[in-house]
């Protein structure tokens, strides 16, 4: 009984730690050059200074308003994977394996904000799967044409 | 119903996904490398996809032909997990030779452990494990041997700094499924035999867990950038050398 009960909590442990490795081994993808930027200066996205603030410079970023930049950065990011140049309008196994990762990772930021936590790095880890996304959304956009202009410079010139 | 579709459903997809991993391995020239996974996925396929359902077909799911066949074919996995995982620890080790020669006799040292703590354990125990007796009994112990070693790899990745994203997702990959069945197993112990959710669990489960597994290796062989090797004609160093010198 008590060696099941061993093996249960050991596994269910290494269960989440392998599905947490694979989702960072994901998130390291290199990709050929920096296509978030476009992404954010055309969308207004604001998770790059949540993650300047938090991480180069530890300021503390107000709760409420770290919550709400990263929810909606999520969303407008996730509508983006699915909807722009995305010719199936269906996301990957990777991308809907890292949105479930995202979720879970939000709880997590939510449960250390409860239990007075620290909340930086579960928010550092948020803020560098929105990096990704916007890196998936610039590539594929990069790769369709609009005249002489790529995607993401026609979205800049807006 | 809906369960006995929804079950159908994922094991076929674990069929699908068993046969993809091998095309993507033969179809990116991966197998070259790869030689002790192309084995596994296809022994995987052969035994999982092709003979336990032949079997169950034509013997039916109570007769005792189809259990010893799918304790037996339960060894045959476990023991091609285990040395799967020995060629990822292999793998590690390329650049280490003294830490390889170590290793090598470390999991020598744990398979014969293995077997005879097996053994020792079924020779006490006639009645345990009735339906695969030793078979069922290494098989079991195989796999929770190769948990512990997978994660044993897994941290020595982590602690060499060994930079082979590949080799870190494969051996993710296997976690994923180890560790979800080894739960499995042990939730399984716990609650009441015929409980209506452990049956529920151990129809979805598993296949979830080989699923996962498949998928991460799947993205471990098509997504990790590859190193490509170069083959030079004899005569050509000298002149590719003078290229680089001159740029």
């Amino acid at each position: 009984m008590f060696m099941a009960a061993l093996i249960l909590m050991l596994s269910t442990g290494l269960f989440f730690f392998y599905l947490q490795a694979v989702c960072q081994k994901v998130l390291r993808r290199r990709f050929a050059q920096q296509f978030s930027q476009a992404i954010v200066n055309a969308n207004s996205l604001e998770f790059p200074s949540v993650r300047k603030a938090l991480g180069e410079f530890g300021v503390p970023v107000e709760y409420p308003r770290l919550m709400m930049t990263l929810k909606c950065d999520f969303l407008a990011l996730t509508y983006l994977l699915k909807n722009a140049a995305n010719v199936n309008q269906r996301y990957t196994y990777e991308e809907r394996l890292l949105i479930v990762y995202f979720k879970l990772v939000f709880v997590s930021l939510v449960t250390r904000h409860w239990l007075r936590l620290r909340e930086t790095p579960a928010a550092l880890k948020l803020t560098a799967i929105l990096e990704y996304f916007a890196n998936v959304v610039g590539e594929r956009v990069n790769t369709v044409r609009f005249g002489n202009l790529t995607a993401s410079d026609y979205l800049l010139n807006l | 119903m809906g369960d006995f579709v929804l079950a159908h459903g994922l094991q076929y997809l674990t069929y699908a996904a068993e046969v993809c991993v091998g095309l993507l391995l033969v179809r990116r020239a991966t197998w070259r490398r790869l030689k002790g996974l192309c084995l596994y996925v296809a022994v995987l396929f052969l035994l999982d996809g092709v003979a336990r359902p032949a079997v169950l077909n034509y013997f039916g799911l109570d007769s005792p032909t189809f259990k010893s066949f799918y304790w037996l074919t339960d060894v045959v996995l476990a023991l091609g997990a285990f040395l799967l995982i020995c060629s990822f620890f292999r793998r590690a080790c390329a650049q280490e030779e003294k830490l390889w020669r170590f290793v090598r006799l470390l999991l020598l040292f744990v398979f014969i452990l293995v077997l005879v703590i097996s053994a020792v354990y079924i020779l006490r125990n006639p009645n345990h494990n009735e339906a695969g007796g030793f078979t069922a009994e290494i098989g079991q112990n195989l796999f929770f041997t190769g948990l512990v070693l997978n994660t044993l790899l897994y941290v020595m990745i982590q602690q060499f700094a060994i930079e082979d994203d590949e080799l870190a997702l494969l051996v993710g990959g296997i976690g994923i499924q180890f560790a979800g069945e080894a739960a499995l197993l042990a939730l399984c112990n716990l609650l009441p035999a015929k409980s209506p959710f452990t049956d529920a669990l151990s129809t979805f489960l598993p296949p979830i867990c080989t699923l996962g597994m498949l998928l991460t290796w799947a993205y471990a062989i098509s997504k990790t950038p590859q190193e490509v090797p170069v083959r030079l004609q004899p005569g050509r160093g000298a002149s590719l050398a003078e290229a680089i010198a001159d740029s």
